[in-house]
C-alpha cells in the first residue's frame, strides 16, 4: 500500500512538474541560475568548446557553429590574438571544420589552433591546458553554451587559468510551452553532469 | 495560448458526452486522476531505471573496452517516450482483472 502510495506521489510530481515547466517562468530562472554571467574583456586566448561533432557530411551542426560563430566575433573585435577551436570527430573533425569556418570569415591561419581533443568536457580540457600553457596562454575568453559554461570553467580554473566566460545562449527568453519544457529539460540534463562530475572528481 | 484553449473545449465536451451519453458518474473523475498518476509514476521509474541502466552501461564500456561511447546518446525524447509507455503499459497490464 505504501509503495502505491509513492508511485502516485511520483506520477504527481511528475505531471507537476512537466505543467510548471510549461506554464510558469521556472525553466528561465533554474537556467538563469546554472549559467554564468559573461565577462567579456581582453585575454591570451579564445577559447570555443566542441558541441558534439560534425554532421556526417562534415557540415557543422547549429550549436557547433553558434559556438564557433561567437569565438570568431570576439576574435575580430580584437579581444585575443589567438583562436582556440576545439572538437572531436571522424575523417573532418569538428575542429578542422570550425577552422575552415574561421578562415573563410578573414581569421588567418597563424591566429587559428584547431584541436581535436577528446570527446568529453573533462577529456578536452585536459588535452587543452598543456597546449595553451605551452602557448604562454594565462587568462582565456570562454565560449561555450551558457547551461554548459559553468562545468567548463571550473574545469579550465582547476587547470589554473583565469578565465572569462562568453556564454552563448541556446535559447532567448522562451515564450512557448514547448520551448519551456526544452529549457527545463536542457537545464535538468546538464545539472545531472555537474553532479557526475563532482561524484567522479573532475571538480 | 490557442491549442491549450482547444483542449479545454475539448475536455469540455468529453465530460459531458461520458456523463450525459456513457453514463459515467462525476464522482468517478477524481479516482480517474489518481490512476493517472500512478500510470505516469510507474512511467517515471521505468524511465528512471532505464536512464540509470543506460548510463551504467556507457560508462562501463567506457570503462571496460577503452571504447567512447557518448552518455548524450541518452539525451533523447523518443527514448524517454518509450521507457514512460514501457512503464504504463506494465502498469495497465498490473492493474487488469486476474483470472484465478
Amino acid at each position: 500500500m505504501r509503495s502505491v502510495t509513492l508511485v502516485r506521489a511520483l506520477g504527481v510530481a511528475t505531471l507537476a512538474l512537466f505543467f510548471v515547466g510549461g506554464f510558469t517562468p521556472l525553466p528561465t530562472r533554474l537556467y538563469e541560475r546554472l549559467m554564468v554571467p559573461p565577462r567579456i574583456g581582453p585575454a591570451d586566448a579564445i577559447v570555443v568548446m566542441a558541441a558534439g561533432g560534425p554532421s556526417l557530411d562534415g557540415r557543422l551542426p547549429d550549436d557547433s557553429r553558434r559556438r564557433a560563430a561567437y569565438g570568431i566575433d570576439l576574435y575580430r573585435d580584437g579581444l585575443a590574438p589567438l583562436l582556440v577551436l576545439s572538437g572531436a570527430g571522424g575523417r573532418r573533425s569538428e575542429s578542422a571544420a570550425r577552422a575552415a569556418l574561421a578562415g573563410q570569415c578573414g581569421v588567418p591561419e597563424a591566429a587559428i589552433l584547431a584541436v581535436a581533443a577528446g570527446y568529453t568536457t573533462h577529456q578536452e580540457i585536459t588535452s587543452l591546458a598543456p597546449q595553451l600553457r605551452a602557448r604562454g596562454v594565462r587568462r582565456v575568453l570562454l565560449v561555450t553554451d551558457a547551461s554548459h559554461i559553468r562545468r567548463a570553467m571550473r574545469l579550465l580554473e582547476h587547470e589554473r587559468f583565469d578565465v572569462l566566460p562568453a556564454p552563448v545562449r541556446a535559447m532567448d527568453a522562451p515564450t512557448k510551452p514547448g520551448e519551456r519544457v526544452r529549457l527545463l529539460h536542457e537545464t535538468l540534463r546538464e545539472s545531472l553532469a555537474l553532479v557526475y562530475y563532482a561524484v567522479a572528481g573532475y571538480r | 495560448m490557442t491549442p491549450y484553449v482547444t483542449i479545454a473545449l475539448t475536455s469540455l465536451v468529453a465530460y459531458l458526452f461520458a456523463v450525459k451519453r456513457l453514463g459515467v458518474r462525476p464522482t468517478e473523475l477524481p479516482r480517474a486522476l489518481g490512476r493517472l498518476a500512478d500510470v505516469v509514476g510507474t512511467g517515471a521509474i521505468f524511465a528512471l531505471v532505464n536512464l540509470a541502466a543506460a548510463a551504467g552501461f556507457v560508462l562501463g564500456v567506457r570503462a571496460l573496452t577503452g571504447h567512447f561511447l557518448s552518455l548524450y546518446t541518452l539525451d533523447d525524447a523518443v527514448w524517454l517516450t518509450v521507457s514512460m509507455l514501457q512503464g504504463w503499459l506494465w502498469r495497465l497490464w498490473r492493474d487488469s482483472p486476474r483470472s484465478s
